[in-house]
């Protein structure tokens, strides 16, 4: 049974998902209950499978309906993706745990279809992580934006109008994706990556013009859908708007999972050679990557919204791996990857904390902070912790992914890069202590500091629970950094860099 | 803004011209489209799956899980649609279509002709899914045509009647079920102790050869897929004729 691992990733979701919508009669404790059981099989298929890697210490091939890989499609395991699929099934647990109350509060009416569409996201995210097809990686891709669409648009207020600008620009992302590979599949006739890699590496496709479209084709598609400057601008509303644990699972899941496939199809479909040597506009991108950190950072510096502050905030860790991956240096890769580990931690913990903080006070505004550590002790803590994560701060695994990444540019003598990561660390610590400001001292706009201590009112047990696991993982996984370099992302590696 | 629109949209093309410079010639049997993969799902297609027709093949049994996502797809279109627009009922009189047309179904030509049509309809829909083997058709194609069959007779009658021939939670169930009927034959495959999928683990049930297993998986997961389809068709109709709140409409 344990071969089959692999498959029951991405299947016991999907079946949960299909299976919540004839359970509706049986109430919305079934509903979560059901939820929360079979993301925890998720979480333990997809720990098992990162043991067998780990074991052979090589890919795990597992082959759809028994078919030979070029023929047929198969799911590859290896180290960089099973760790993407233990982080993503586990966070997606966690924020099912979360949704107990929050999710009942938003939806009372359509509880099991909310779920449905929560559990297919998952799907989605997971089978694009696992498989080792580009054409199947564009069905799961459709499956999770679509899902990502239903749920963003059951948040509040102008939510339809965020998601719906969010559909059409994912809408073009998906496209792009498509067409290049499209393109790809003309030039070669193969839809498997490692037929594709091989295929490939022949000289007369390396110069090709077409293949060099494709690949560009895919790419920008792939940056449209992780949200990079400046194809950025769908996200921080239609994040904002979004219903609270909506944000919790889209949030930190949709930006990470982006970076892997930009990673995979970088290193595992075309190589280190080809995207560095042959392909005319790779040192551009770490340019770019300068540009989401500033701009990201600075409009972050400007927000009002907690949830918007913390979209743009993404918009500069985006940033933040982009460049890491496009250094074309081992430390730089190395960060980018344990980037994606480390900020898909904070950015769940700090929405999480932010999502208790609307469910108890109503808003989202950083007004909302008043009084918090009088009012939501825990709640508070795991937020500043997940905030020392974002600026970087040791222990916290944020600060190790950002050594890594600055060594990374050093490096490679990228100076601009260098800065501009200091400079995020500078802004999102100024952001920081003006809101702890507001949380210890009360807006001084409203009040002139003479008030009781308001009463203890902290989130309930079901959020609390989520939230402090997040918060102790960003300190273990600190602690463990070079445990988890050295058997993990070190594997991930590509030869040649 | 619209210059700067023209302006991308000319760069496009020009990047679609330049892609275009290398590719292969139309319809060229050395391409590598043709010469890499195809060969061998024209060779071995038949006698691994006993399906005459090759699209049928790859579609459901080689690339069975692409289809299997591709069902869930439709089904999430729909599970969308509803989650967004139907009304939830203690907010059931607002409503979104203020002029909406009453119709009370009395239209003897209408019904006549929707009473000749729908049987047939419903019956190709059927042999088109059934025959997916050996000609074009299949899961999708049968699926839209049963599923516009319930269309015409909301269209000829009117939303109502058809509402109580096939109800909502009904409707819900079926599009659900499709897709569920599919990755339970994919489970059923891995339960036996073969891959996800692996239709040829049906051999055992069936008492067939491996090939002629996969067969039938193949027109299993197709019943599955026409399912889902039909009742996709179904719910988005309902949602959108009557503005979601199933009362009446078109």
């Amino acid at each position: 049974m344990i071969e089959q691992a692999p498959a029951l990733i991405v299947i016991i979701p999907l079946l949960a998902a299909l299976l919540l919508i004839p359970a509706t009669p049986l109430g919305p404790r079934f509903a979560y209950g059901l939820l929360v059981t079979a993301l925890a099989a998720t979480l333990a298929a997809a720990l098992a499978t990162l043991n067998l890697v780990m074991v052979a210490n090589e890919a795990v091939h597992y082959r759809m309906g028994d078919w030979l890989p070029p023929h047929g499609i198969e799911l590859v395991i290896d180290h960089l993706s099973g760790v993407v699929l233990v982080l993503v099934s586990g966070c997606a647990l966690l924020t099912a745990i979360y949704s107990r109350q929050s999710a009942e509060q938003d939806n009372p009416d359509r509880l099991n279809q909310y779920y449905a569409l929560f559990a297919l996201l998952v799907t989605g995210l997971l089978g694009m992580t696992a498989t080792g097809d580009v054409f199947n990686l564009y069905v799961l891709l459709e499956i999770s934006a679509l899902s990502s669409y239903g749920l963003l648009a059951r948040g509040r207020g102008p939510a339809y109008y965020a998601t719906f600008k969010y559909l059409v620009v994912g809408t073009i992302g998906a496209c792009f994706y498509l067409l290049g590979v499209g393109y790809i599949y003309i030039m070669t006739g193969s839809l498997n990556m490692a037929d594709l890699a091989e295929i490939l590496s022949r000289p007369e496709l390396q110069e090709s013009m077409s293949v060099k479209i494709g690949f560009t084709l895919i790419i920008i598609g792939v940056w449209i859908k992780m949200a990079l400057f400046p194809l950025h601008a769908w996200m921080p509303n239609a994040y904002s708007k979004a219903g609270t644990t909506t944000a919790c699972l889209v949030a930190p899941l949709m930006t990470k999972v982006s970076i892997y496939i930009m990673i995979r199809l970088m290193f595992s479909v075309f190589s280190v050679d080809y995207v560095f040597g042959v392909i005319p506009w790779h040192h551009l991108v770490s340019w770019l990557a300068v540009a989401a950190i500033v701009v990201g950072s600075l409009t972050a510096l400007a927000q009002q919204d907690l949830r918007k502050m913390l979209a743009y905030i993404i918009v500069a860790e985006v940033g933040y791996m982009v460049g890491g991956a496009w250094l074309a240096n081992e430390a730089g890769l190395t960060g980018a990857i344990y980037h994606i580990l480390s900020d898909a931690l904070m950015t769940l913990c700090l929405f999480m904390a932010v999502g208790a903080i609307i469910y108890r006070t109503g808003k989202s505004s950083a007004a909302a902070m008043e009084g918090l550590f009088a009012k939501m002790p825990i709640t508070a803590a795991v937020f500043v912790l997940g905030w020392f994560s974002i600026i970087g701060i040791p222990p916290t695994c944020g600060f190790f992914s950002k050594w890594y990444l600055i060594s990374g540019g050093i490096e490679a003598g990228h100076w601009a890069y260098v800065a501009a990561l200091l400079f995020s660390s500078l802004i999102n610590a100024v952001i920081f202590f003006r809101l702890i400001e507001i949380a210890y001292f009360g807006n001084f706009a409203t009040h002139d500091g003479h008030h009781a201590a308001p009463a203890r009112n902290e989130a309930p047990f079901t959020m609390l629970l989520p939230m402090v696991v997040t918060a102790a993982l960003l300190i273990m996984v600190g602690l463990y950094t070079s445990e988890i370099i050295t058997a993990l992302v070190g594997k991930a590696i590509p030869p040649g860099l | 803004m619209k210059r700067l629109t023209l302006i991308i949209l000319a760069a496009c093309a020009l990047i679609m011209l330049l892609a275009a410079s290398d590719l292969p010639d139309w319809a060229d049997p050395a391409s590598p489209a043709s010469s890499h993969l195809s060969p061998g799902f024209v060779e071995q297609a038949y006698e691994a799956t006993h399906t005459p027709n090759v699209v049928t093949a790859v579609l459901a049994d080689y690339r069975g899980y692409d289809t299997m996502f591709e069902t869930v797809v439709v089904f999430l279109a729909a599970l969308i649609i509803m989650i967004i627009l139907r009304r939830t009922p203690h907010r059931r009189f607002c409503k979104i279509l203020p002029h909406r047309p009453q119709r009370q179904g009395r239209d003897t030509v209408l019904k006549g002709a929707a009473q000749l049509i729908i049987p047939v309809m419903q019956v190709f829909a059927l042999y088109v899914l059934g025959h997916g083997h050996y000609s074009p058709g299949g899961g999708f194609q049968g699926g839209v045509i049963f599923g516009a069959s319930f269309i015409l007779l909301a269209l000829c009658y009117n939303l109502e009647f058809t509402i109580n021939r096939f109800r909502e939670r009904i409707v819900l169930l079926c599009c659900a079920g499709g897709a569920l009927l599919y990755a339970g034959v994919g489970a059923l495959c891995l339960a036996m102790g073969w891959n996800f999928l692996g239709y040829a683990a049906l051999a055992g049930i069936l008492g067939v050869s491996e090939a002629m297993a996969r067969s039938h998986g193949i027109l299993l997961v197709e019943v599955g897929v026409g399912i889902t389809v039909m009742a996709v068709m179904v719910s988005i109709y309902y949602d959108l004729a009557s503005g979601g709140d199933m009362r009446e409409g078109l």
